[in-house]
């Protein structure tokens, strides 16, 4: 196969915006034409990735298309596809396509549309660089591609209207304010991310003075050295923290998760791709690609230290996805607004994954490779899995809020009686969500605990189980809420079916959530194989699922929550606004858990206030600066000028005097330095 | 490699004498106005189109040469020749003084109007075209020098125009600021020749460069002695005032806000630059020695400059006031990469210089566009909501916000990539020095990023929080500032040989210094 093919993956789409760049800039304005452009290029870019992923998980060789670029900081325009990279660029470019065809229905008559399509597509080629890329700046590029792609459309309706707001407006929480205008929005989820990403900078710098390469491959096969020496210094847990510090902020990581929960000011398709498929995905991606270089390198370094600071590292990436996880699953019980439960729903589930790769990795002092790589594997599924159960539960979120005209669930309801189909595909893909069988996200749940449950962590399994049940909990409270109760405060519209090119791509995504579960074995052996083939970690993985007793309790607390909060809603008419009026605890508990732990306010006072105090002190130290430059020195100067001035009046008998004084205060010294 | 004709001595002569005969033929009409312009813009560009030849035939990493260069005895030799380190710089000077010189001929018109109107007696085009030619072919002249006594007086002839022009055209209470900036910037250079004199003297040439082998002097600090110190700390301090680090960057602010808009564009990433390309090309390898001794209290100053000139700025109400600060902390990197004494930090230095003039010179022709075209708009207060009023010109001041946060497509990547190669190099050898330069950059480029984002939000997004009626038009201004992005997104995908020959040169630059 032609090497070639490779790098045409990500190519494509980018092609696609620089020809939307131009025809903006030619002045069309026509919405067909960005349509056009966007969904073939996409549709060409999920064809080649289908064709040359299959023909890797086929031959079992990986490809690997390099050209240089900056020779000296070696940096080279190379990709790489793998077993990981493979399955990556397939789930990317087909999810990408769907939304995108989703997307041309959804943004019709906007404002923004040429915008919109342009972002659209260079996040797609942005994306597909990262999981693609082989070389660590390439990568970067890619990266920060997403970073910019997503800052650009989740300020899409810039212009601020209320109506594109999260949160609801003048609530505030510690004195902060809680609802969050789209360039607010935008605006945190860079500086956010940016912070991580330079962390990842440091990182890659530090491990390109050690092996003199940024190819993946390279830091891999000099894994051993690497963490070696940085271990002896017991500067690896600190080197590899950095590395992936931009992975955790990406992956919208508790403390980072902040940005990701405003993100949803975007529009809806955008939610769904970047914000719950795709680009949240790209940190866990970056931890699968390095664990096994990780694991394999302080394995092969033969140095105790490393194996210790290794664990130590990945205990942290577990303790952080298992926390994410718990956190976000609170809040979503409480939330109002559609999009924002789906979106701490994310960050939580993320936090599976990063739970699953953390645990893997702590396995390290076992050596058991088998283990390890069904941990990564496990973790691999889950974000298939999500990507795709979560993508369709967007998708029908943007329809839903279209409908009700309103981001808040207090006034959707009923919806089941008047859309069949989206009902039924609502019902898919939360139950995968909430992890019951038969499908996907079952079984990809499951195998994540396993993998805390394997590496002995019994905390983070609690913490996982316990965010099991949670998860059944509001996914249920949001079906019944939105389809099967009457809404709270009556909407002026009859809701009704979503027109064809919106209806299609989220039936299709719900239905692929029902069938991988029920192809799971041969999802396991596609799994397996790829984890086979992916670079450091070559070795096949175990993806099934045995009805073990830890199994059998989780399932059966997540079906008797699903009981629970049905029948709470249902069957008992319990009133959660009255019972939050009347009684103090569960006000309190309400307000902590609907003003996101306080975490928000949190960072704002620490961070940003505390910055702006900076900023003000310092603008009064150059107000300072600038006195003492231009007005003390000044007026000093004017001052000694006139008191010098004051001796010289031109009068003879001064001159006479100065003279005389001044000649005997040197005949003075004269005597004084003769003497001595 | 030696030219087979004067091409630097022409690329500086011919904009001077396109001045002259705008000045002497008082130009006025439009149609004149425009001829010149064009014909400034054509002659300026001469070394960036030449650069462009040379990189692509590979010559550029050996030096080239003018043939034409004079004996001075003791002085040294007067010449004029291009490397790999101060090819960027050329490139720079001559891409941004090319662009602005089309963008000044609306600017201009407007501005000298808009004075007569108010009953000034100002110079007309003519004059400034004189000016502008004359202050962006002595920038080029301090790029291309050799050797002392030339650098000197190329320093001295970018001051006097750029003074003048401040003057003339400049805003606000500009006959005490231009003077303000005469006297801060003359202090600098005074310093800096004290530190040169001794110099001189004491190694028998002004020569910082060989010619014509095009090789540094090399290190100097044995000639001087017990004075080599004081002479390194006189020229360091000269050309920090220069370039406004922490401390002493109070003209800075005034200068470059109430400049004419063009001459902001030019000052502010081009002149002050200047300031660190002599500090790589003549003091590192001339004190090597004594700056690995200072490189702590270096790298401190350079992070606190990057802080204090970012937070600031966020301060600012003033559009151009706050692109002045933003220089303040842009300026901290290019210290930071050349005070960490390794390649990669003095080749990211090199190439920052080339990023800055292209992300400033968008933002302040952005700047500008909006003072012409909205009545001398220049309160962000008063801005918000542009985006939708002028969709071209907020894309395109993204761009330039990303020059300064580093990030792709923007060439900012490389330079900042670079100068963290360059520190961490130096700083990741235990736990506790890995941490406090980690810490440091986090603060730095956040800080970066804050102001570059945050202003974005308050000039481009939200609700129009003034009346304004207009809206984007394809103005020369407008077509002035795509080129420039045009021109940041090659030299993005073109790097390569760019930050190759850099390697070159640095590595000369280090080895010989020691």
């Amino acid at each position: 196969m032609e090497p070639f093919l490779a790098s045409l993956i990500w190519l494509f789409p980018y092609f696609g915006a620089i020809l939307m760049a131009i025809l903006y800039i030619s002045g069309v304005r026509k919405e067909w034409p960005y349509a056009i452009t966007t969904t073939t290029s996409l549709f060409v870019a999920a064809v080649i990735a289908t064709v040359v992923g299959i023909h890797v998980l086929k031959t079992g060789k990986p490809i690997l298309d390099v050209h240089h670029w900056i020779p000296w900081i070696n940096v080279n325009v190379s990709t790489y596809i793998d077993g990981l990279s493979a399955i990556m660029t397939m789930l990317v470019s087909w999810l990408s396509f769907l939304i995108g065809v989703y997307s041309v229905e959804y943004m019709k008559g906007d404002w923004g549309y040429p915008r919109y399509f342009f972002f659209f597509a260079f996040f797609v080629g942005s994306m597909l660089l990262v999981v693609s890329a082989e070389n660590l700046l390439l990568l970067f590029i890619g990266w920060e591609g997403t970073g910019l792609a997503s800052y650009a459309l989740i300020g899409h309706w810039y212009t601020d209207e209320e109506e594109y707001w999260v949160g609801v407006p003048g609530r505030k929480a510690l004195g902060l304010p809680m609802y969050f205008e789209p360039s607010h929005s935008g605006l945190r989820a860079i500086m956010f991310t940016r912070f991580g990403d330079i962390g990842m900078l440091i990182g890659m710098a530090v491990l390109y003075h050690l092996t003199g390469t940024l190819s993946i491959r390279g830091i891999a096969s000099a894994a051993g050295g690497w963490s070696g020496a940085l271990a002896a210094k017991g500067m690896l847990t600190l080197v590899l923290f950095l590395l992936t510090l931009g992975a955790f902020a990406k992956s919208a990581q508790f403390p980072f998760h902040e940005w990701l929960v405003t993100a949803m000011t975007g529009p809806t398709p955008v939610s769904a791709l970047i914000h719950a498929a795709t680009m949240v995905k790209a940190g866990i991606y970056f931890v699968l690609r390095f664990a096994p270089i990780i694991f394999t390198g302080a394995l092969l370094s033969g140095s105790h230290l490393a194996i210790l600071q290794a664990r130590e590292y990945f205990l942290i990436v577990a303790g952080i996805g298992a926390v994410t996880a718990f956190i976000l699953a609170t809040m979503a019980l409480v939330s109002n607004e559609f999009k924002l439960i789906l979106a701490f729903s994310t960050a939580s589930q993320i936090g599976y994954m990063f739970l699953a790769a953390g645990a893997a990795g702590a396995i390290i002092e076992e050596a058991n490779r088998y283990l390890f790589a069904s941990g990564i594997a496990a973790s691999l599924a889950h974000l298939m899995s999500h990507a795709i159960f979560k993508a369709a539960l967007f998708l029908i979120s943007g329809w839903a809020l279209h409908v009700a005209h309103s981001r808040f669930i207090d006034k959707m309801g009923d919806y089941a009686k008047y859309m069949k189909v989206t009902a039924i595909s609502m019902w898919l893909a939360g139950l995968s969500l909430a992890g019951i069988p038969p499908l996907s996200g079952f079984f990809s749940k499951e195998l994540t605990l396993k993998a805390a449950e394997d590496a002995g962590l019994t905390w983070v399994y609690i913490l996982g189980a316990v965010t099991a049940l949670l998860t059944a909990a509001y996914t249920t409270r949001l079906i019944i809420r939105v389809f099967h109760m009457p809404p709270y405060e009556p909407p002026e519209h009859k809701p009704h079916e979503a027109p064809p090119l919106m209806l299609v791509p989220y039936t299709i995504l719900a239905l692929a959530a029902l069938t991988f579960g029920l192809a799971w074995n041969y999802m396991g052996r596609v799994l397996s194989r790829a984890s086979e083939l992916t670079l450091a970690l070559s070795s096949p993985a175990s993806l099934a699922v045995h009805l073990t007793s830890h199994v059998a309790m989780v399932l059966g607390g997540a079906l008797t929550t699903i009981g629970i909060v049905i029948a709470l809603y249902l069957v008992w008419h319990v009133n959660f606004r009255e019972l939050i009026k009347k009684s103090v605890a569960a006000r309190i508990t309400f307000n902590f858990l609907f003003d996101r732990w306080y975490i928000n306010s949190i960072i704002y006072l620490l961070f940003v206030v505390g910055f702006i105090g900076v900023s003000y002190m310092l603008w009064a130290v150059d107000f300072g600066i600038d006195w003492f430059y231009h007005i003390g020195l000044v007026v000093f100067a004017g001052v000694a000028s006139l008191a010098t001035r004051a001796l010289h009046r031109g009068r003879p008998e001064y001159y006479n005097a100065m003279y005389l004084a001044l000649t005997a205060l040197g005949l003075l010294l004269f005597v004084l330095e003769w003497l001595r | 490699m030696e030219l087979s004709f004067p091409l630097w001595w022409i690329s500086i002569w011919l904009p001077v004498i396109v001045g002259l005969g705008a000045w002497f033929g008082k130009v006025e009409s439009e149609k004149a106005v425009k001829a010149v312009a064009i014909l400034s813009a054509l002659t300026l560009a001469i070394p960036g189109f030449a650069l462009i030849v040379l990189y692509a035939n590979g010559s550029v990493s050996q030096g080239v040469l003018d043939p034409w260069y004079l004996h001075l005895g003791k002085r040294g030799i007067v010449a004029l020749a291009v490397d790999g380190l101060s090819a960027p710089i050329v490139a720079g000077v001559s891409i941004i003084t090319s662009i602005v010189a089309v963008y000044s001929i609306k600017y201009m018109r407007t501005r000298i109007e808009e004075m007569r109107k108010e009953g000034e007696k100002v110079p007309g085009m003519g004059a400034y075209y004189f000016l502008y030619n004359t202050f962006s072919a002595a920038m080029l002249g301090l790029a291309l020098s050799t050797n002392l006594v030339e650098f000197y007086v190329f320093l001295e002839l970018t001051l006097i125009p750029s003074y003048l022009l401040i003057a003339y055209w400049g805003y606000g209470d500009r006959k005490k600021i231009s003077m303000l900036y005469f006297v801060w910037t003359h202090i600098g250079a005074v310093l800096f020749l004290t530190g040169v004199l001794y110099y001189g003297i004491k190694t028998g040439t002004f020569d910082y460069m060989l010619v014509p082998q095009l090789k540094p002097l090399g290190n100097i600090e044995g000639i001087l002695g017990s004075a080599a110190k004081i002479v390194a700390f006189l020229m360091m301090l000269g050309l920090m005032i220069k370039m406004a680090v922490f401390g002493v960057h109070m003209w800075l602010p005034y200068a470059h806000a109430e400049a004419p808009t063009p001459v902001s564009a030019l000052l502010s990433p081009n002149l002050i630059g200047l300031a660190g390309y002599a500090m790589a090309r003549i003091l590192v390898p001339a004190f090597p020695d004594i700056l690995v001794d200072w490189r702590n209290y270096l790298v401190f100053w350079a992070f606190l400059t990057i802080v204090y000139g970012g937070l600031v700025a966020l301060r600012q109400r003033d559009f151009k006031r706050f692109l002045a600060y933003s220089s303040v902390s842009q300026m901290g990197y290019l210290l930071l990469g050349i005070s960490s004494m390794t390649a990669f930090g003095i080749a990211g230095a090199m190439l920052h210089y080339l990023v800055h003039a292209i992300g400033k010179a968008i933002l302040f022709m952005t700047a500008g566009l909006f003072i012409t075209e909205l009545h001398g708009l220049r309160d962000i207060r008063k801005m918000g909501g542009m985006a939708k009023l002028y969709p071209l010109t907020a894309a395109a001041a993204l761009f330039g916000f990303m020059n300064l946060v580093g990030m792709p497509p923007s060439p900012g990547l490389w330079s900042e990539w670079l100068i963290i190669l360059g520190t961490t190099k130096v700083y990741s050898s235990s736990y506790g020095q890995l941490l406090l330069i980690s810490v440091a950059f986090l603060l730095a480029l956040s800080v970066s990023a804050a102001y570059s984002f945050v202003t974005m939000r308050r000039i481009f997004y939200g609700q129009p929080r003034s009346k304004i009626e207009k809206r984007e038009v394809k103005s020369s201004l407008l077509i002035s500032i795509l080129l420039v992005v045009v021109v940041g997104l090659i030299v993005f995908f073109a790097a390569g040989p760019v930050i190759g020959d850099l390697k070159a040169a640095t590595y000369r630059l280090m080895s010989l210094g020691g």
